[in-house]
């Protein structure tokens, strides 16, 4: 709710974000990373599946991210490939996963995790020259929207060059 | 010292085991599908470098926190390859799903479900979801409960019987407590959203990929429902706690969260999402609603056998 529109006013988002400090305070997550008494608690919330809420889609349905693999061959080809798994269930769990690279303020995490789908396109295509991962957030219609003909479109974010000369991408922002 | 009766009473009912029935035998096929769905995928989801990363940053929160990342490096002394052991751990996930199904070896079974669901949730990190969650709280509380249940095969051929059957009300009341907070701040947040009053989040989940299974083409004709399903959704989550003990609205409401869930899961392809839900919903209140009047397990602690 600190983060997302509320029908709540605007003032309350203050207060969301006090009250999440204080909820952060309860599993002792001021403490020292050391502590015996935060590694208790974290260790047991983790156990237990009850580190983080499950919203439901709560207060608002976020929007996604896309990632595409821009493949470059040694002979000058160029082309395109999705991440692709072979299972449903799988292919939730990428769409989790993008939606993580796409939300982290980190850069360097991003980095490493966009690394890691680089390489399975490697170890598919080992003749390649370089790749790059473009991500893009994904932005959805309204119901009047769609009926006006609008679909949903696709805004770039990232890409990140991969070779397999240098160990660390080079990043282009929009 | 009459509160304190009454609390006690709350928190300790005389309870069968039918509950615990439903709670095994539904995370039993649980477990035993999650391995099924994710048997292609499991040594690329789990293998690499994003698993490394995952374990790094789970070791931030504490250091006894199960990853199959402490079995790949016990493995790797015993020059056993990662892949091997990412194997084994799909297989023992699947075999302790199937046992407890069955009910062999409950308790063993569940921990051992636990143990490896977890593991594979938190080396997963960043591709576990919701489900997850839920699938670990329910293994939890079933590992905790006084298993074998009735129809277990524990219980019928090998004659086992749970040492500590006073618990099994407590272990309800602590899971039916759960659900309650659980499904209160989830519909609370969701009033407070902006797009659940008038439908809006309703269409975005339904046309986002990858849970766009419906043609948007079909979701149009029935727009003047959706806002109509997005505050059912809110009433129904944000009502559970008020609604489910009362044995007036407990099969109304026990009815519509499922019935939501099926929903969901069929609609959004998130099968097993759906189907741990509503295995914890009708654990939690289900029995009462569907069986036969039982006797409570009444066996003295001293009588049971292990």
């Amino acid at each position: 709710m600190a983060e997302g529109p509320t029908i709540l006013p605007l003032s309350f988002k203050n207060f969301s974000h006090k009250a999440q400090e204080l909820i952060s305070i309860a599993p002792a997550e001021q403490l020292s990373p050391s502590n015996p008494v935060r590694e208790s608690v974290n260790t047991y919330v983790q156990l237990a599946g009850i580190e983080s809420g499950s919203g439901y889609f709560a207060p608002n349905v976020p929007s996604g991210y896309t990632l595409v693999f821009e493949l470059h061959y040694r002979d000058g080809r160029v082309e395109y490939e999705l991440p692709t798994v072979r299972s449903a269930a799988a292919e939730l769990r990428i769409a989790g996963l993008l939606d993580d690279i796409g939300r982290t303020p980190y850069d360097e995490l991003r980095e490493i995790l966009l690394k890691t789908l680089a390489q399975s396109i490697w170890r598919k295509h080992p003749e390649l020259q370089s790749v790059r991962a473009i991500l893009g957030s994904l932005t959805l219609p309204s119901v009047r929207e769609f009926e006006q003909g609008k679909r949903e479109s696709y805004e770039f974010l990232y890409a990140y060059d991969f070779s397999l000369q240098n160990a660390s991408a080079k990043k282009n922002d929009h | 010292m009459r509160v304190k009766t009454r609390v006690a009473e709350f928190l300790f009912p005389i309870e069968t085991d039918s509950w615990l029935t439903v709670l095994r035998l539904g995370l039993g096929l649980q477990v035993t599908l999650y391995a099924l769905s994710l048997r292609t995928d499991w040594a690329y989801l789990f293998s690499g470098t994003a698993r490394k990363v995952a374990e790094a940053l789970l070791s931030l929160q504490g250091h006894f926190i199960p990853s199959l990342g402490w079995f790949v490096a016990l493995a790797a002394r015993l020059d056993v390859p990662e892949e091997t052991v990412l194997l084994l751990a799909w297989l023992g996930l699947f075999v302790s799903g199937c046992a407890l199904l069955v009910g062999v070896g409950c308790r063993f079974s569940a921990i051992a479900a636990w143990v490896l669901h977890l593991c594979a949730a938190k080396s997963g990190g960043f591709l576990s979801y919701g489900m997850d969650n839920f699938m670990t709280i329910g293994l939890f509380y079933l590992m905790l409960s006084p298993l074998p249940d009735r129809l277990s095969l524990d219980w019928r051929l090998r004659n086992l019987r749970p040492k500590n059957p006073q618990l099994l009300g407590f272990w309800r009341r602590v899971l039916q407590l759960h659900l309650c907070i659980i499904y209160f701040f989830s519909g609370l947040t969701k009033w407070l959203g902006s797009g659940w009053w008038d439908g809006s989040n309703v269409w975005r989940a339904l046309i986002r990929p990858p849970f766009n299974v419906i043609d948007p083409e079909i979701l149009v004709r029935w727009k003047d429902f959706l806002p109509l399903a997005g505050i059912l959704v809110c009433l129904l989550e944000s009502g559970y706690p008020f609604f489910i003990w009362s044995s007036r609205t407990r099969k109304i409401w026990l009815l519509g969260v499922c019935a939501m869930h099926l929903l969901i899961g069929v609609a959004m392809r998130m099968y097993l999402f759906s189907l741990v839900m509503i295995v914890l919903n009708v654990a939690a209140f289900g029995p009462d609603l569907f069986r036969r009047k039982r006797q409570p397990i009444m066996l003295q602690p001293e009588a049971a056998t292990s």
